[in-house]
């Protein structure tokens, strides 16, 4: 009897999740078959080469015949993006962090911040190679200049958007600097912390690739680089759904990442 | 020359206060209090005296300067000329002693933590040597006092306008503050829940003797609530008229129907609107 009641509770609780996803996911799924088939047909009716485009049974085939090196390659893309993200922002809230704290040196930091947002950081790949070899050291160096800026610039938004009157309440009981800079300021800019925080997930995705072209031995970018060499296309492709795979899983363990940081936050509590 | 020529001004001004100040019994005096910001006169020769225990309301025309001379009294800005004093201290070392407490229009609520902990949130600050416990228990009794006993763990987003406001008045009172500064704080509510958030200041006030005072612009709510209301003027911040309101507490709404009632809202309204005149030195 309860235990009719319960089942009857949980499905009238999950079905309109299931009517939901249905209805967002449902469009894209059908777009998504509809394309692959498009393609694979288009390949077989007009006989392109399989070394400019290959067929989705092609990079299926590729995918499954060198699945255990591609699965180490993705392991060692997957470990350079989580460690340069982390240290990305690691290092941008540090920054954000001295620039509101300390005044004069926050006014001397931020313009060069700025400043250096202007050098494309993709060519600096090379010279970090020069730097720091092929090992990882390279790849978190890119992921880290290409990733941090958007964590401090989203941290300092949300610490200095404080309400005034705020501030004024926190002044008059005599509060210090730095109590109101970590019971008001660095809670108060975590929702726009977080929305920097997905930029940085995508942006370390790309870091690794980049870095990993310009020079390593493993890898998804190495993988990219030398089939494309071979002319072995299909493989090429494979390599890059996993990389996408891979920046889809990043940006959603950061929109998780959110959800536990900042469950308070408006998007949130505006159901 | 600016100087001088201000100086004078404030002298003229002086002579024609409609009311005399009595010093004696005030727990918040200002005297000859004048502000300039940014090569502006705000305030203009400010005499005024709350007595203790005494509930004022500010009232005139927007911009005149009302928040100002509130921060003045909460010693968030200094004035250019003249003094500030709560109970014979500086008001930023009144402030130190938690003797004032400040609420604004916006309730400015930390949405990370949940109404008991805005409460105590500046407590915390103000007395390092209270423990969890103890912040949470003064809390609870402040919101209690408020009528937000049963609402302690809800999250700010799941409170009403007004109900944010109680807890932002209760933050206020959990310093135990001898006054409280009050910035338009029922502004963005509707007029039912001003009426009862009016009411329920009153019985605070009541029940805890704080001295309050109110800037407000609402006529209505100035003479319901207040014992006495100063009327600001504009170009430059002055004080245009003084109103006692001798009507017996405790008030209540039904107040508002009443003759006298009647006849105060018409006094103020025209003293009001005589303040809404430039003054003649601008
Ligand atoms: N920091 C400042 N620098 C220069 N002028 C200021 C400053 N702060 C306020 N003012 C000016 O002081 C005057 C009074 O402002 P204030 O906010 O005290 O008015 P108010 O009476 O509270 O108005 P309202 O009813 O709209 O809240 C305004 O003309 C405003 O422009
Ligand atoms: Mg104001």
């Amino acid at each position: 009897m309860s235990d009719q009641s319960l089942n009857t509770a949980a499905e009238s609780r999950l079905t309109p999740i299931l009517v939901a996803a249905n209805d967002r996911w449902l469009p894209a799924i059908i777009l998504l078959v509809a394309t692959v088939v498009a393609w694979e047909a288009a390949v077989r009716i007009f006989d392109i080469s399989a070394f400019i485009v290959p067929a989705p049974t092609a990079i299926a085939r590729s995918l499954i015949d060198q699945w255990p090196s591609l699965m180490q390659a993705t392991l060692v893309t997957a470990g350079e993006i989580l460690f340069g993200f982390i240290v990305s922002v690691a290092v941008g809230i540090a920054i954000a962090l001295v620039i509101v704290r300390f005044d004069w040196l926050g006014r001397a930091l931020y313009p060069l911040v700025v400043l250096f947002q202007n050098v494309p950081k993709v060519a600096l790949a090379p010279i970090f190679i020069l730097w720091f070899g092929y090992g990882l050291a390279p790849k978190i160096g890119l992921i880290l200049v290409i990733a941090f800026f958007p964590v401090t610039l989203s941290m300092l938004a949300g610490m200095q958007s404080v309400d005034r009157s705020l501030l004024s309440l926190m002044n008059s009981v005599g509060a210090s600097q730095s109590q109101i800079l970590f019971r008001i300021r660095v809670p108060h800019s975590l929702p726009q912390l977080m929305a920097g925080t997905k930029i940085a997930a995508t942006l370390s995705v790309i870091g690794a690739i980049v870095g990993e072209f310009a020079g390593a031995q493993d890898g998804l970018g190495y993988v990219i680089q030398f089939a494309s060499t071979q002319l072995d296309t299909a493989q090429v492709f494979a390599a890059l759904l996993l990389v996408s795979v891979l920046g889809i899983v990043f940006y959603y363990a950061a929109e998780i990442l959110e959800r536990v940081v900042v469950p308070w936050a408006p998007k949130f509590s505006r159901a | 020359m600016r100087q001088s020529a201000m100086r004078i001004d404030t002298i003229r001004a002086a002579e024609t206060r409609p009311t005399t100040v009595r010093h004696d019994d005030a727990l918040i005096s200002a005297k000859g209090v004048s502000l300039v910001l940014s090569r502006q006169l705000i305030l203009q020769n400010i005499d005024l005296s709350v007595p203790k225990g005494s509930f004022v309301s500010l009232i005139g025309p927007s911009g005149c300067g009302k928040s100002t001379l509130l921060k003045l009294m909460a010693g968030l800005l200094q004035p250019t000329e003249g003094s500030v004093s709560i109970a014979g201290l500086p008001p930023v070392e009144a402030a130190r002693k938690r003797m004032i407490g400040l609420v604004f229009q916006e309730a400015n609520l930390l949405p990370w933590k949940n109404a008991v902990d805005n409460a105590s949130m500046l407590l915390s600050i103000a007395d390092r040597s209270l423990s969890r416990a103890e912040l949470r228990a003064r809390g609870q009794e402040m919101l209690e006092l408020v009528g937000l006993g049963d609402s302690a763990h809800k999250q700010p987003h799941e409170l009403s306008g007004g109900m944010r406001q109680r807890v932002a008045i209760a933050r206020a009172l959990a310093l135990d503050p001898a006054v409280l500064l009050m910035d338009e704080p029922f502004g963005a509510l509707d007029a039912i829940t001003r009426d009862s958030m009016g009411q329920s200041l009153l019985d605070i006030w009541q029940r805890t003797g704080k001295t309050i005072v109110l800037v407000t612009h609402s006529i209505d709510e100035a003479i319901h609530l207040s014992r006495h209301v100063h009327v600001l003027g504009i170009k430059p911040g002055r004080i245009t008229e003084s109103l006692d309101i001798d009507l017996p507490y405790p008030r209540d709404l039904s107040l508002t129907e009443e003759p006298e009632f009647v006849r105060l809202v018409v006094q103020l309204r025209t003293m009001l609107r005589e303040s809404h005149q430039p003054g003649a030195s601008s």
